[in-house]
């Protein structure tokens, strides 16, 4: 009985607030955008509220578009693009998945990750944090890495139990080998090996033999 | 009255004559005495004085502290005052579960440089960089949450670009890549 009435309590008492916080975000978007504009936004944002998906960053991603001056419609179906992407990186990641970890799994799965390595990065680490894994994935594939490869080495590293800032240098050798003219998808593959070299317990071969052996998404 | 008697008669004797000298000594030992107590109650002997000062131990800790609170105080004004900033660190944890970002751009020939991001509503007018003394480098400290956070620097009003250091969005929704920076987690990007 207690329980229920705190429950009770807290909702009353966080109601407001989450409204405000909507409110707020709706506040900003009609400052900015013409109002034929704002209006389809705030509706894709509200849908994506009540599917309990995070909204800042439709948010941002219809600021920007309006601070970039890009077109109307271009800035609607980037909004739209945005929040099919929050919904699928739930169903990746699952329910309990943070909000930043669906952001950055949106735009992984925008850039053409396939889902199955959404999830099979949440299985290799089901505990931690998947933000850093995420942007690192996001990062190879935006500087060339095919999406396979980069899905390959950054689950590797994962499930060989690398830590974050083993995964950030993993990413920095790899940005450096492709600024000094590697092919992206070998440079990705270098940077897994030494990754691995330095992980304990792992096999000293394994990243530069065959990184997809049992990586693979 | 045998022999051994006697002689404790006479020890007894000797004991109690009287010693010659003996009202000067004490006259002059109570003139020395007083002598030395004005000296003590002179300017600066309360200083020298081991008696002098009785404190709790508590006090006493709580006015080293401030004492070294003052001073570090002063020499920060000071330092301050002659034009010497203390070192600033890249990233430091404030309270509220943010943290203060410190951007670093390197723009050559601009004349002004703003960085926009998820943070400020993407605004090239919200957040301008400080041209560094080298003339460069720009500058901007940022309260930001934890999280995920897409950003990119604006040149001269016109050019966007994303940060060169820092991991890259996968996608250029609108034309140009942002770049990514993630506070809270094990460390920021």
């Amino acid at each position: 009985m207690r329980r229920l009435v705190a429950l009770a309590l807290a909702s009353l008492l966080l109601a407001p607030g989450r409204a405000s916080a909507d409110e707020s975000e709706e506040a900003r978007l009609r400052a900015r955008l013409k109002p034929e504009l704002a209006t389809p936004v705030i509706e894709v944002v509200r849908a994506a509220a009540a599917e309990s998906l995070p909204t800042a960053p439709l948010v941002a991603r219809a600021l920007e578009g309006a601070s970039r001056q890009a077109g109307d419609a271009a800035i609607l179906e980037a909004v739209r693009r945005y929040a099919a992407g929050l919904a699928a990186a739930r169903r990746a990641l699952g329910p309990t998945a943070r909000p930043a970890e669906l952001d950055a799994g949106a735009g992984a799965l925008m850039a053409g990750v396939p889902e199955d390595s959404l999830a099979s990065l949440k299985r290799a680490r089901p505990a931690g944090s998947l933000v850093i894994p995420l942007v690192v994935l996001s990062d190879f594939v935006a500087r060339g890495v095919p999406v396979a490869d980069a899905s390959n080495a950054v689950l590797a590293a994962t499930r060989a139990g690398a830590p974050d800032p083993a995964l950030l240098r993993m990413r920095e050798r790899t940005h450096e080998r492709i600024l000094r003219g590697e092919a992206p998808s070998g440079a990705s593959r270098e940077g897994l090996r030494e990754l691995l070299m330095k992980t304990p317990g792992t096999p000293k071969e394994r990243g530069s033999r065959e990184p997809r052996a049992k990586g693979g998404p | 009255m045998n022999n051994g008697d006697r002689w404790d008669d006479d020890v007894r004797g000797a004991y109690q004559l009287p010693i010659e000298g003996e009202e000067q000594a004490r006259d002059r030992a109570i003139g020395r005495l007083r002598r030395e107590s004005a000296k003590r109650r002179g300017l600066g002997a309360w200083w020298l004085d081991p008696d002098g000062l009785r404190m709790y131990p508590a006090l006493a800790a709580a006015c080293v502290l401030a004492v070294l609170v003052i001073g570090a105080w002063g020499g920060a004004a000071w330092m301050a005052s002659r034009g010497v900033r203390a070192p600033r660190p890249t990233i430091a944890t404030i309270p509220s579960g943010s943290t203060a970002v410190t951007f670093v751009f390197r723009a050559p020939g601009a004349t002004r440089v703003s960085l926009v991001g998820d943070f400020n509503g993407w605004d090239p007018n919200a957040t301008p960089l400080a041209r560094a003394t080298t003339g460069e480098i720009w500058t901007a400290q940022v309260p930001l949450e934890h999280g995920l956070h897409a950003y990119a620097f604006v040149i001269d009003g016109q050019d966007w670009e994303p940060d060169p250091a820092a991991p890259l969005a996968p996608v250029a929704t609108f034309g140009r890549r942002n770049s990514l920076l993630v506070v809270g987690e094990d460390q920021a990007l």
